[in-house]
């Protein structure tokens, strides 16, 4: 890889970066929002070091090296005082990003793994309850997150009669059931996990519509063990606009309905 | 000046004849390829629907945005060491002797904050420098794996559960201690195709200007390896269900290799293995070790990243043997502790 060309790839990737990171916030669609310092230092850096490389080594023409290292070829597909052409393949990523960023995961990745709800808090063995009441208000906001592991393993059913509110994007299911659901990720979106609550009583928007959905629990199978999974009788279903995180699971605010 | 233009003259045919070449060699593939997709498009895009696509593409481009920013620091750290650090700071903090100068390195580990990327880059340097390349390898292993942010992380994920993160720790330790060991016995100097990095030492060049080449150098380097690792992880991670691996969840011998399978496979970095682990609640404990201690020493995108720093010969051999070793010191920890 010619230095001009490198020179022009350092700048692209750094452009790339600061343009997810620093002046939209895209980059939310791929990684955790603790990535974004970094994100942001790396941009700064490729930039400055294709600055410096450029100022070098001559941009866009090549300056002639003076010191006789002439880019040679020394046989293992690369020349050191060129470039690797491997290099060639970051070309990819940093026009994705620049111009083609792909979207955040959503009902594909979700309707592919099954709903799972996270363990209780912590071990069982003091025979504590290890969920806290819910707060004594009318309609209660949850998390996706904290409804289905009350719904699969709170077995003092803190849940039962209570009217609560969940936000997520819908996911098909079979036969014209659907879920609404949330990716959880822990550092990029290789890694994102599903959480995903049956619903019950309201036909299906479109696949990946953000709704927020008004209900009760709707008890299925044992609870406390394997056999329960979360769902939910929903008497109202709003659909509101996609979240600037897609991936962090939280409890919305009070909003109308 | 005759002779010269003539001499530039076959100059210039040569260069049109190598770029025509190359241009046939590089665009044959592409057009074969392009040939076999357009005649079975529809049975492509039956299987990919565009949503497959889509979510590849997401996931690729989350990989190496993740990777970007440890890759750099990785290649500062060792553009630094290259530049900036004289040779006989490791000659004498390490112990002569290679058999222990191992187990220094690799709890040397514990200080390079970061995930995989950034210890390949590292320990390329530390070879570079005059490091025992069994030392190298051992820092390479145990850095992504113990250190704080990753403990902690696991800490994390695995509430009260303290004795998983000192599993971790000693598994990991364990592992890359052994394979700087079976190194110093079993490897070869060939396997190994040492970095040489942007030109060495040039005369007359200055500290400064080494360090930019060398960084330069590195990163695009590295970073092009991991947009092919990037690549085979997201197919993976896109391609396998994570419902198929409840199948093997049932028995305890199946169900290890599998895990430390799918570590390979997924390439999660190493600062969010523990919270997949802790997800994969259906195994047993010494199976999700398994897991967290394959994962930063053995995976798709380390395998592309060794196979480019260190040679293809070099990574294979060493990757599979560090599979190997991983899994016996999680089985060992495991049963010992968890």
């Amino acid at each position: 890889m010619k230095r001009n060309v490198q020179v022009l790839l350092l700048l692209f990737l750094g452009v790339g970066l600061l343009h997810i990171s620093l002046l939209t916030d895209l980059y939310l669609r791929y990684v955790r929002e603790g990535l974004r310092p970094a994100l942001i230092a790396s941009g700064v850096l490729l930039i400055a070091l294709g600055a410096v490389s450029a100022a070098r080594d001559g941009f866009p023409f090549n300056r002639p090296r003076t010191d006789g290292a002439q880019d040679h070829d020394d046989g293992h597909g690369h020349s050191h005082a060129g470039g690797p052409k491997v290099a060639w393949l970051l070309y990819v990523p940093a026009l994705t990003i620049l111009f083609l960023a792909p979207p955040a995961l959503g009902s594909y990745t979700a309707s592919r793994d099954e709903a799972k709800a996270p363990k209780a808090p912590s071990s069982s063995s003091s025979g504590d309850s290890l969920f806290p009441a819910l707060p004594d208000t009318g309609v209660v906001p949850m998390s996706l997150n904290d409804f289905s592991s009350r719904a699969v393993w709170d077995t003092d059913r803190t849940l039962k009669g209570r009217t609560v509110r969940l936000t997520g994007f819908v996911t098909p299911g079979r036969d014209g059931t659907w879920y609404v659901s949330r990716l959880v990720i822990s550092c990029c979106a290789a890694d994102a996990q599903v959480r995903k609550v049956r619903v019950h009583g309201a036909s299906a928007p479109p696949a990946d519509a953000w709704v927020t959905v008004t209900g009760t629990w709707h008890p299925t199978g044992k609870v406390g063990t394997d056999d329960a999974s979360p769902a939910l009788d929903v008497t109202a279903v709003r659909r509101v606009p996609a979240p600037k995180d897609p991936y962090h699971d939280m409890v919305t605010g009070p909003g109308g309905g | 000046m005759h002779g010269d233009v003539e001499a530039e003259e076959a100059g210039g045919l040569r260069t049109a004849v190598r770029v025509s070449t190359l241009a046939l060699v590089a665009g044959l593939p592409v057009v074969v390829l392009g040939g076999v997709a357009i005649v079975l498009r529809p049975d492509i895009t039956a299987a990919l629907d565009g949503r497959a696509v889509a979510a590849w593409r997401t996931v690729f481009t989350a990989i190496v945005i993740q990777g970007v920013p440890f890759l750099l620091l990785g290649t500062v750290v060792s553009a630094t060491i290259s530049a900036f650090v004289p040779a006989w700071v490791f000659t004498r903090v390490l112990p002569r002797n290679p058999a222990l100068a191992v187990p220094v390195a690799g709890a040397a580990g514990a200080v390079l904050p970061g995930c995989e990327c950034a210890s390949v880059p590292v320990a390329g340097s530390l070879m570079r420098r005059g490091v025992p390349p069994a030392a190298a390898l051992a820092f390479l292993l145990s850095a992504p794996a113990i250190n704080p942010i990753v403990l902690v992380a696991t800490y994390v994920a695995f509430p009260g559960n303290p004795w998983m993160v000192a599993a971790r720790l000693i598994a990991s330790l364990l592992t890359s201690v052994a394979m700087g060991w079976l190194w110093i016995r079993a490897g070869r100097e060939e396997w190994l195709r040492l970095p040489k990095g942007p030109a060495g030492h040039t005369p007359g060049a200055s500290r400064a200007e080494e360090f930019r080449v060398s960084l330069q150098h590195d990163f695009l380097h590295a970073g092009g390896f991991l947009v092919v690792g990037a690549a085979a992880a997201a197919t993976f991670n896109v391609a396998v269900p994570h419902s198929v691996l409840r199948l093997f969840s049932d028995s305890l011998w199946l169900s290890l290799p599998m895990l430390g399978l799918l570590a390979v496979v997924l390439a999660v970095c190493s600062e969010a293995d523990a919270f997949v682990a802790a997800s994969l609640s259906g195994f047993s404990p010494t199976a999700r070790l398994a897991f967290m201690v394959v994962g930063p020493m053995v995976d798709l995108k380390l395998i592309a990243l060794q196979s480019g720093t260190f040679g293809r010969a070099f990574a294979v051999r060493f990757s599979s043997a560090t599979w190997v070793v991983a899994m016996l010191c999680s089985t060992l920890v495991g049963w010992w502790l968890l």
